[in-house]
């Protein structure tokens, strides 16, 4: 839908406003309808089903606030864009928690009309043709399943839901935000999401919020002019400039400080960014893409992260899966990891013994891919031959159990109940021998073989164990 | 924004914000800019009867729903002294009264109308 032409309706009373906006419109091509009232607003929405609504918020009959809420409950997905001069923060909050696109304070210059009103209508013409290709390609997902994607490697459910999102947003210049826990492959569907789009063979930066001190990330992001601080000693350009016409990849976007959000978000706004010490603004056309290891509307709700940022941020999410959730796929990751460790470290594996296959399959892998990864590497550097035996593998792995116990994650540390009552060993003998020769009608020679012991053994501690009755009786 | 609607400084600097009203100046085609401030003239002939009718009537709602209109229609050309103006008359708070309120936005109109006039002939010549 970007750059195409579609129906807008504009919701605007006041004459002069609506001129405006239909004289900045008028040359994208897109068929416009302008009404003045709420009661209009409704009708024409439903009449004529419009792609995009600029909506204001102050109209004569009943508020535009009323007309989004009834429009989105009648289920209408037309992109809305409130409009209104008052633009206070809470404003904001409550247009989008009513279901606006997006919020556009008055007056406005024609590019950010342009610019919101163009990612509105992209947003909505993903959802459509999220919907589309899920209805299309239902039948043919279980054909289509692929082993891997891009550098992702897994075939589960899953995985594939994964790699239909990232194909499906690519083209697009819409904000991606990833979430996911750590190890699961956030940087790496970031790339994904770059190679895909056309925007590959510009440059993809990746820069990670948590790791750059507090002091030190907007010039990171934006740059900074020769003497913008001490030790700036030249210009410099930031990651935004480096990623002009390319991906812009914010890693670990929870630990942004509150103060640098502000210029973020002016800068997802506007496209443009003023570098430290600098006093002209520079415009460039990244696509965002973020993410973090944490509950973006949990931080949101904290107050650790602005509302407005994470609106304008999460257009499409993509949540990662935990290795523990994605089936067999830890078994392929483990194999691929293998064959890749084998060749750099010039050693022969090839394979996992069936028992090493059922430990890693068993493990719930709490810090997902990254430590499967590192647990490969480990055996490789370690241990020498054409198999890895599942005595080579770390003693948690082998501990975990079977693969039931993998389904629960490791931070869930709810007691497992034994399969078989814990007791002495030395009564588990007794009970065992007991029991054997109880099955075999107190045959020793045919218990012993049962047991896997020598006849003596058992005759031994059977005259052991009436020794002490005798003496207390 | 000022509450004191006779606070005439920043009109008598300039009854437009230069930033505003070029950069639609510069948005639009000549023909456009021109339509826009034609449509401006007829909402200011407009509100500025409905206003002052409703000041005498002492209907306060139509009074108020007239500045609102005004105000939004000044602020989309960048007239700025006139919005803050019509903000006053908008404000149940204000201490100023339609009698005082109301020659001021007229006259902040006024002012706003010939600069933004010079303004589109400007245009035209360019």
């Amino acid at each position: 839908m970007s750059g195409s032409a579609g129906r807008v309706l504009l919701v605007e009373d006041t004459p002069t406003q609506a001129e405006v906006a239909r004289s900045h419109l008028r040359e994208l091509g897109h068929e416009i309808r302008t009404v003045e009232t709420a009661t209009e607003a409704l009708a024409q929405a439903r009449a004529w089903d419009p792609d995009a609504i600029l909506l204001d918020l102050e109209l004569p009959d009943f508020s535009g606030l009323e007309v989004l809420r009834t429009l989105r409950a009648e289920g209408f997905e037309a992109a809305v864009i409130v409009i209104t001069a008052n633009a206070s923060m809470n404003t904001a909050v409550e247009v989008m928690r009513a279901g606006a696109t997006d919020f556009l304070p008055k007056p406005y210059p024609k590019a950010k009309l342009v610019f919101t009103l163009q990612n509105a209508m992209e947003k909505r013409a993903l959802v459509i043709e999220k919907r589309a290709l899920e209805t299309e390609l239902q039948a043919a997902r279980a054909l289509t399943a692929r082993p891997g994607f891009m550098g992702f490697i897994g075939a589960s459910p899953a995985m594939q839901a994964v790699y239909r999102t990232i194909e499906s947003v690519a083209s697009s210049r819409a904000s991606i935000f990833i979430t996911g826990e750590s190890g699961t492959g956030k940087e790496l569907a970031a790339e994904a999401v770059h190679r895909a789009s056309p925007r590959a063979g510009r440059p993809f930066v990746a820069l990670n919020c948590g790791a750059i001190p507090r002091d030190l990330l907007e010039s990171e992001i934006f740059g900074h002019v020769k003497g913008a601080f001490t030790g700036a000693t030249e210009s410099r350009a930031g990651a935004a400039r480096q990623a002009d016409g390319g991906t812009l990849f914010l890693d670990e976007i929870g630990e942004m400080p509150l103060e640098m959000q502000v210029k973020l978000l002016r800068f997802v706004q506007t496209g443009s960014f003023q570098p430290v010490g600098g006093s002209r603004p520079e415009r460039v056309d990244v696509r965002f893409v973020c993410a973090t290891n944490r509950d973006p509307l949990a931080e949101v709700e904290a107050g650790r992260f602005r509302e407005d940022l994470y609106y304008r941020l999460y257009v499409v999410p993509i949540e990662l899966p935990p290795l523990r959730t994605r089936g067999a796929d830890a078994l392929l990751v483990a194999r691929a990891f293998l064959a890749q460790f084998s060749r750099e470290e010039r050693k022969r594996f090839r394979r996992f013994s069936p028992e090493a296959e059922a430990a890693i399959l068993g493990y719930p892998w709490p810090g997902n891919v990254r430590q499967l990864q590192n647990v490969v590497r480990n055996v490789v550097v370690l241990h020498d031959g054409g198999q890895v035996e599942a005595a080579m593998l770390p003693a948690p792995l082998l501990r975990a159990g079977p693969r039931g116990a993998a389904a629960a994650p490791a931070a869930s540390a709810e007691p497992v109940p034994p399969a078989v009552e814990i007791m002495p060993l030395a009564e588990m003998e007794r009970r065992l021998i007991l029991a054997a020769l109880e099955q075999t009608g107190q045959d020793v020679p045919q218990a012993a073989s049962l047991l896997e012991i020598n006849p003596s053994t058992i005759y031994r501690k059977l005259q052991a164990w009436r020794g002490p009755k005798r003496a207390a009786g | 924004m000022t509450q004191n609607p006779q606070n005439a400084t920043y009109a008598a600097v300039s009854a437009i914000d230069p930033y505003i009203a070029e950069q639609l100046a510069q948005d639009f085609p000549p023909a456009d800019f021109r339509r826009i401030i034609e449509t401006f003239e007829d909402d200011l002939g407009r509100l500025a009867r409905q206003l002052e009718a409703a000041a005498i009537a002492g209907n306060w709602d139509g009074y108020q729903r007239a500045a609102h209109s005004l105000a939004g229609a000044a602020a989309a050309v960048g007239a700025v002294p006139l919005e803050q103006a019509a903000r006053v008359a908008m404000d149940p708070r204000s201490p100023h009264p339609p009698a005082v309120v109301v020659p001021v936005i007229r006259d902040r109109a006024q002012a706003a109308l010939q600069e933004l006039s010079a303004l589109v002939a400007r245009a035209d010549g360019r």
